[in-house]
């Protein structure tokens, strides 16, 4: 029904042909390739091909991150994403790619890169030293002394602690006389360290850095190509830089225009050469002999005989042998489904696909799916806005994947079973109607449909979740029933889900007699199924143990799982809390509204900006909350009867794209 | 002592809101706390670590509706008059307001922790956000419960 029959395809192809055969099988997309466990000896055809892909891959990845920030796109990334992509085939890719030399282009931007990079550490440096030299605009000789200093003459600038600077002067005079001359900078009263120069005779260097150090100073090199006046190497660094930056915006510009010229070509050739890659990983991953080529794969069984219709023409040169996958091989699976289950396809992909030969789900939760989320959102208005947003998403990109327009069409589905909801309990945008006399006509209209308002009478809409819940659960149970019956394991049908249906059916029937809903006729009848039910499940629970007291004490034990039952049927009442949490806060919405109309003059902006704000965020919280909850109940809920995942996803050889369609695509 | 039946209620309903508040508040601080450290690595993940953030926050809701419940109740909202509630009524609806704010506050705390744990699952396997969205919904059951206790109490108050 839902997974595909899956057959193990094996193809011996000769060496010739072999290229070939893969882009047939990649263009049908409906090929997964099994990869060789063992990897000691590896086609050198192949990896020759591979590093060349590779280094021409790395050469778009670097040009791609270099255009980024100089290309406009007119497609924002999230449209992109949506399939509003250029069209391409395999042939245009192909002589595009023979068209362009890429290594060409990737050179030279390299050279523009380093260039920018040269200029921008460049310009850094001269900040730095522009900055060092501010301090210091009233030195008194031309920096020539300090950075490179003359045959006799040497000096250093640093920075000195302020509290320092009278011991310091005094100890230059004392110790160096008339063989120093010291510079302090003028300094601000609050600062704590002052630039200060010392110029000294060459013999005396070096006690005069002792001396210095023992003040606390600390020096500041000085590169020694600044040799004139403070004032005339900080112009001389200004001049630098500015036309550093001219040059930076040049090469900005040029950089520009070769992203708009080149950026789709690039990308275009990104996809081609991932695809060229993919096929030849393959190559590299498959058994080969002196002149063939053995690659082993999953087929879908209705695809197979396209696949062979395909590869006629080389028919001398190819064997395929189909066969089923035997019991030890895992094959992976694959859904497939009608159109209205679709949707819900998309909920069992984020649990975890069945494995191969299992029951899919997808059918199965997507009535409850759907009830549970119009009970959750439970308002015609909501219901509305949903509609019209995810239509609205559909319309506009036409071109987006399957699975993207699968979860869209959910929501839109999720969205009409909310608005039936909504008419049923008479709730549009909260109470809105009721409380805003400018809605008065409308009243009545909203009124026919009404069955149940369950601010009003939440027992009711309490009953019904539990019920709900109740009859997913026997549901699942029958379908577990069903599945055991289909494997063979009549034991585990009969005794483990055969048992728990009659014990809690037998349950149910003694609480409805009980409580008076049912006739007291079916008093005994109902008892008589619950012990029956009983009796199953202590005889049966416990044949894994040994011996008959411990199959016995297993058996009376596993009674006692009626209260994970218990815990699971309670666990629908959450749809009558999300359902009254939807209603309460749109009628709070609307009744602050109504509030706000009673301010004068702006009173009615006041009504509609608390209107629209509240119930779009009313709206966003409330769709999470229902979605969440909605499929929580049928991931633990339901799929704990029957289902655990486990399975592995069909993974073709395609065409695995990011920025262009391939257009052959579209035709199959 | 005619109007301790009233403050009792209000009591109740400020408890409701304050602690299903501050608890949320803080189960969606710490899930952004998470937020933060992945985007750090990753700008573009924001969207599937806001969805994951916003979770706890629910609980804060449901307080607030149980406190909007037990204050209409008692007639102090929409301009009508005031309702003569007695002690023992009071006293009822303090109780009945009870359950969803210690419910919701533990609970949108340990759910908070659970969406910091799974927005770091999806920093690494993005593509299991749908079983990182049901794990701290797993949480909330206990939120869901306690609202649900706090309708039904205050739905059996006749006042």
């Amino acid at each position: 029904m839902a997974v595909a029959s899956i057959k193990k395809v094996e193809f011996y192809v000769h060496n010739s042909v072999v290229e070939d055969v893969l882009s047939i099988l990649q263009k049908t997309g409906t090929c997964e390739i099994v990869s060789r466990q063992d990897v000691d000896e590896v086609d050198s055809h192949s990896t020759a091909h591979l590093q060349r892909i590779d280094s021409l891959l790395s050469e778009t990845r670097f040009l791609l991150r270099f255009f980024e920030p100089f290309y406009e796109d007119s497609v924002p990334p999230m449209a992109r994403a949506l399939g509003e992509r250029p069209d391409f085939s395999v042939e245009e890719l192909a002589s595009l790619a023979e068209k362009t030399d890429l290594l060409q282009l990737a050179e030279h931007i390299r050279t523009l890169e380093r260039r920018l990079i040269e200029i921008r550490s460049e310009i850094t440096q001269i900040d730095s030293t522009k900055a060092i030299l501010s301090h210091i605009t009233e030195l008194p000789y031309s920096l020539e002394l300090v950075s490179r200093g003359t045959r006799f003459v040497g000096g250093f600038v640093g920075m000195l602690p302020v509290e320092q600077i009278a011991g310091w002067k005094q100890a230059i005079e004392k110790n160096l006389g008339d063989a120093g001359e010291f510079f302090i900078a003028s300094y601000e009263e609050k600062e704590k360290e002052a630039w200060v120069a010392l110029f000294c005779r060459r013999d005396k260097e070096q006690e005069a850095l002792d001396l210095c150090s023992k003040y606390g100073f600390s020096r500041i090199e000085i590169p020694d190509t600044l040799t004139e006046s403070v004032g005339e190497e900080l112009l001389r660094l200004e001049t630098r830089r500015e036309s550093l930056l001219k040059e930076e915006e040049k090469i900005e510009m040029q950089a520009s225009s070769e992203a708009t010229k080149w950026m789709p070509t690039t990308r275009a050739l990104s996809d081609y050469w991932n695809i060229l890659k993919s096929k030849y990983e393959v190559l590299s991953n498959s058994e080969f002999t002196d002149k063939t080529v053995i690659i082993k794969s999953w087929i879908p069984e209705v695809a197979v005989p396209k696949v062979e219709e395909q590869l006629k023409q080389y028919r001398a040169v190819l064997e395929i042998a189909v066969s089923d996958p035997s019991p030890e091989d895992a094959p992976p699976t694959l859904l497939v489904n009608k159109g209205w289950v679709l949707p819900f396809e998309t909920l069992t992909k984020l649990y975890g696909l069945p494995k191969y030969g299992e029951l899919d789900p997808s059918p199965l939760l997507a009535p409850f799916f759907f009830v549970f989320f119009g009970m959750c959102l439970g308002d015609g208005g909501y219901g509305l806005i949903m509609l019209g947003f995810f239509l609205f998403f559909m319309k506009k990109f036409k071109r987006m994947p399957e699975g993207v327009k699968n979860f869209i069409t959910l929501f839109i589905l999720s969205g009409i079973s909310t608005i039936f909801v909504g008419a049923l309990t008479g709730s549009w945008f909260g109470d809105l109607i009721d409380v805003f006399g400018v809605f008065k006509f409308i009243r009545p209209i909203k009124n026919i449909p009404v069955v149940l308002d369950p601010m009003n009478d939440p027992m009711t809409v309490l009953f019904i979740s539990l019920g709900l819940g109740t009859i997913q659960i026997f549901f699942g149970l029958f379908v577990a029933f069903y599945d055991s019956l289909r494997k063979k394991d009549y034991m585990g049908a009969f005794a483990d889900q055969g048992g728990w249906i009659l014990f809690l059916l037998g349950l149910l029937l003694i609480g409805g007699t009980v409580s008076g809903k049912l006739p007291a006729s079916l008093s005994g009848p109902s008892k008589a199924t619950a012990a029956a039910g009983a009796l199953v499940l202590v005889l049966t629970q416990g044949r894994a143990k040994s011996g008959v007291v411990q199959k016995a004490i297993s058996g009376v034990m596993s009674l006692y799982n009626v209260t994970s039952y218990l815990g699971d049927v309670l666990s629908y009442s959450r749809l009558l809390a999300l359902g009254l949490a939807s209603a309460a806060i749109g009628s709070i919405i609307n009744m602050l509204a109504s509030l706000a109309m009673g301010i004068p003059f702006i009173g009615w902006v006041l009504a509609l900006i608390l209107i629209f704000g509240g119930h779009l965020f009313s709206v966003a919280v409330n769709i999470l909350g229902a979605f969440v909850h909605s499929l929580r109940l049928q991931y633990v809920e339901f799929f704990s009867k029957f289902y655990s995942g486990g399975g592995r996803s069909f993974a073709p050889l395609t065409y695995n794209t990011s920025f262009v369609t391939i257009s052959e695509t579209k035709e199959a | 002592m005619d109007l301790l039946g009233m403050m009792l209620a209000i009591l109740g309903a400020a408890i409701a809101a304050g602690f299903a508040g501050s608890g949320s508040s803080i189960g969606v601080g710490i899930a952004g706390e998470a937020g933060a450290g992945v985007m750090t690595e990753d700008p573009g993940k924001f969207g599937l670590v806001l969805l994951l953030q916003a979770l706890p926050g629910t609980q804060g809701i449901y307080g607030l509706l149980i406190a909007f419940f037990a204050i209409l109740k008692v007639g102090l909202l929409g301009g009508g008059a005031a309702v003569a509630v007695n002690v023992w009524q009071g006293l009822g609806i303090f109780f009945a307001c009870l359950p969803v704010g210690i419910a919701g506050y533990f609970s949108a705390i340990a759910q908070g922790k659970t969406c910091a744990a799974c927005i770091q699952m999806i920093a690494k396997r993005p593509e299991e956000t749908g079983k990182a969205v049901i794990l701290p919904a797993m949480v909330e059951t206990y939120a869901v419960l306690g609202l649900l206790t706090s309708i039904i109490l205050l739905n059996g108050i006749q006042i």
